[in-house]
C-alpha cells in the first residue's frame, strides 16, 4: 500500500486522489488490526452476509441491501468430465491446497514439452527437471502418503488419518524424533490417533499393515508421548469387543455377554496383570462356548493376535467364577457347568 | 490399600566405573590372569572374580566397569581387586574417580497394587502399556529414579546414585 503524499490536499483535481489515499489509508490501518478489509450492511453492521456467488453480490439477510458487488468468483471455471479427452485439463487452479499440513505449496513446475524443439539428440527430453517440487516437505508427503495406505489397509475413517496426520506435522516440526525411521513414527502417530479417538487398535494390528516390528513402534509409541506432553487413556476390554466378535461373525447377544463378562472379570480382579486383549479374548471364547456359535481358541487367537495358550490361562482365571460372569438375561445353549474345562 | 506389611528391600545390583590411569595390554592381561577373557569385537576384556560375585569390563584405556556387586561398599571393593590383579601383573595401577553409576534395587509391598487406579491419578508420571509390558513404569521426578511396578506388589528401583529406600504409598 502506497502512501500518497501530503500537500495534495487543495487542488480539486486531485481530490479523487486523496479520497482514494484516505481510503487505502483506513484500509492499512484496518489491516495491521484485522486480516481482511471488512464489509458490512451500514444498517447492520453485525449482520453476516450471505454470498450470491452467481450474480457476485453479498448481501445483508436482514434487510436484503447488496453489501458489494461484482466479488470474484472462486468456483471452478471450467466443469470437468471424466470421459476420454482427459490429456487437456483446461483447470488452471490444479489440486485443493492442503493448508493444515503443508507448507503452503506455491511452486511452479514446468511440464513435459511438446513439438520438437524440446527433445535432444537421443529423444530424451531436454527440459527435465520437473521433480523437486517441495524439497522441504517431500518427507512428510512421503509419509503422509504411507500413513493413507496403511489406514486403508485397516478400514480407517478419514478423522483418524487426519489426526495422524496432524500428529506427523507435530512430531515432525519438533525434530526430537529426526533420527527415527518416518514409517515407524507414523505408525506410532497412528497408533495414538486410533487411541484418542476411542476406537484403539491393537500394537500387533498396526505391525499388521506397517513393516515395522512391534518393539519399535511401541517405542516411538512411548518417545512421542514424551514429546507432544500427551498422555492417552487407558485400554478398556471393551473396546476391542465389537471388532473381534464381528470379525468372528458372533451375534450381537454373545457380543454383549463378552462385554459383560470381561467388564465383571476385571471389577472381580479375577485376571490381575493380564493384559486386556486376553481377558477380552478369554471372555470372547467363553461367551461363544456358552452359546450356539461355538469358536475354537485358535480362530478367536488368530483374530485378537493372542497365542492359544495365553487365552487359555486367562480362561482358566475366569472359569472358576463362570456362574457370576454371564450377564442375568444370557440364553445359554450350553449350560455354565457343561462348559469346557483347560 | 493400605500397607500392612513392613516393605523388605534390597539393593541387588551395582554398576560403578573407575579410572586405572593407565593404558592395559589386554591380550596380555587376558592370559596372565585367572577367569578372564578377551573380546577382541568389542576391545575390552571381561573379568570375573568370585568374592564378592562381581564381573568387571576393562578397556584397553584403562577405564574400568564394575557390575554385579551387593553394595557400595562390595562394589569399591571389588573394584580395588581387580585393580589390584592388573596392578600385580606389572601395570602401574592407580584407582581414580571411583562412581557409582547406577544402583538396582527390589523390593516388595506384600500387597497386590492396582496399577489402573495408579496411572488415573499419577498420569504426568506413570506409564502403563499392557501391551508393551506388565509392569507401569514410574518415573519419580524428586530423587530421579525409575521404578518397574508389578500387580503382585513387587517394585524394582533404578537410576539412583545414592542409597535410598523408601516405601511407596498409594
Amino acid at each position: 500500500m502506497s502512501r500518497c503524499e501530503d500537500g495534495k490536499n487543495e487542488k480539486r483535481e486531485n481530490q479523487v486522489s486523496v479520497w482514494i489515499c484516505e481510503a487505502t489509508e483506513k484500509q492499512q490501518r484496518r489491516r495491521d488490526g484485522l486480516a481482511l478489509p471488512k464489509v458490512q450492511c451500514p444498517n447492520h453492521p453485525d449482520a453476516i452476509l450471505v454470498e450470491d456467488y452467481r450474480a457476485g453480490d453479498m448481501i445483508c439477510p436482514c434487510c436484503g441491501l447488496v453489501v458489494g458487488d461484482r466479488v470474484i468468483d472462486v468456483g471452478s471455471e471450467w466443469r470437468t468430465f471424466s470421459n476420454e479427452k482427459a490429456l487437456k485439463d483446461p483447470s488452471r487452479v490444479g489440486d485443493a491446497q492442503n493448508p493444515l499440513l503443508n507448507g503452503g505449496d506455491l511452486t511452479t513446475m514446468i511440464s513435459k514439452g511438446t513439438g520438437a524443439a524440446s527433445f535432444d539428440e537421443f529423444g530424451n527430453s531436454k527440459y527435465q527437471n520437473r521433480r523437486t517440487m517441495s524439497s522441504s516437505d517431500r518427507a512428510m508427503l512421503n509419509a503422509f502418503k504411507e500413513i493413507s495406505t496403511m489406514a486403508d489397509r485397516i478400514n480407517l475413517p478419514r478423522n483418524i488419518v487426519d489426526r495422524t496426520n496432524n500428529l506427523f506435522k507435530q512430531v515432525y516440526e519438533q525434530k526430537s524424533l529426526k533420527g527415527r525411521a518416518n514409517d515407524a513414527i507414523a505408525s506410532a502417530c497412528l497408533y495414538i490417533a486410533c487411541r484418542q479417538e476411542g476406537v484403539p487398535r491393537t500394537f500387533k494390528e498396526i505391525c499388521a499393515v506397517s513393516r515395522i516390528s512391534k518393539k519399535e513402534i511401541g517405542r516411538c509409541f512411548k518417545l512421542i508421548l514424551k514429546a507432544l506432553e500427551t498422555s492417552v487413556d487407558l485400554i478398556t476390554t471393551g473396546d476391542f469387543m465389537s471388532r473381534f466378535c464381528s470379525n468372528l461373525g458372533l451375534p450381537k447377544q454373545v457380543q454383549m455377554a463378552a462385554t459383560f463378562i470381561a467388564r465383571k472379570a476385571v471389577e472381580l480382579d479375577l485376571v490381575p496383570g493380564r493384559s486386556p486383549i486376553s481377558v477380552a479374548a478369554a471372555a470372547i471364547y467363553m461367551a461363544s462356548q456358552a452359546s450356539a456359535e461355538k469358536k475354537t481358541q485358535k480362530e478367536i487367537g488368530d483374530i485378537a493376535g493372542v497365542a492359544d495358550v495365553t487365552i487359555r490361562q486367562s480362561y482358566r482365571l475366569i472359569y472358576p467364577r463362570a456362574a457370576e460372569l454371564f450377564p442375568p438375561d444370557f440364553k445359554f445353549d450350553t449350560p455354565v457347568d457343561k462348559l469346557p474345562q483347560l | 490399600s493400605e500397607s500392612r506389611a513392613e516393605p523388605e528391600t534390597g539393593a541387588s545390583n551395582i554398576v560403578s566405573t573407575v579410572n586405572l590411569g593407565c593404558p592395559l595390554d589386554l591380550k596380555f592381561i587376558a592370559l596372565q590372569a585367572r577367569n578372564a577373557e578377551y573380546n577382541p569385537k568389542v576391545g575390552v576384556y571381561v573379568h570375573k572374580i568370585r568374592e564378592p560375585r562381581t564381573t568387571a569390563l576393562i578397556f584397553s584405556s584403562g577405564k574400568m566397569v564394575c557390575t554385579g556387586a551387593k553394595s557400595e561398599e562390595q562394589s569399591r571393593l571389588a573394584a580395588r581387586k581387580y585393580a589390584r590383579v592388573v596392578q600385580k601383573l606389572g601395570f602401574p595401577a592407580r584407582f581414580l574417580d571411583f562412581k557409582i553409576q547406577n544402583m538396582v534395587a527390589s523390593c516388595d509391598v506384600c500387597f497386590p497394587i492396582r496399577l489402573e487406579g495408579l496411572v488415573l491419578t499419577h498420569q504426568q508420571f506413570s506409564s502403563y502399556e499392557p501391551e508393551l509390558f506388565p509392569g507401569l513404569i514410574y518415573r519419580m521426578v524428586k530423587p530421579r529414579i525409575v521404578l518397574l511396578i508389578f500387580v503382585s506388589g513387587k517394585v524394582v528401583l533404578t537410576g539412583n546414585q545414592v542409597q535410598h529406600t523408601h516405601t511407596h504409598a498409594q
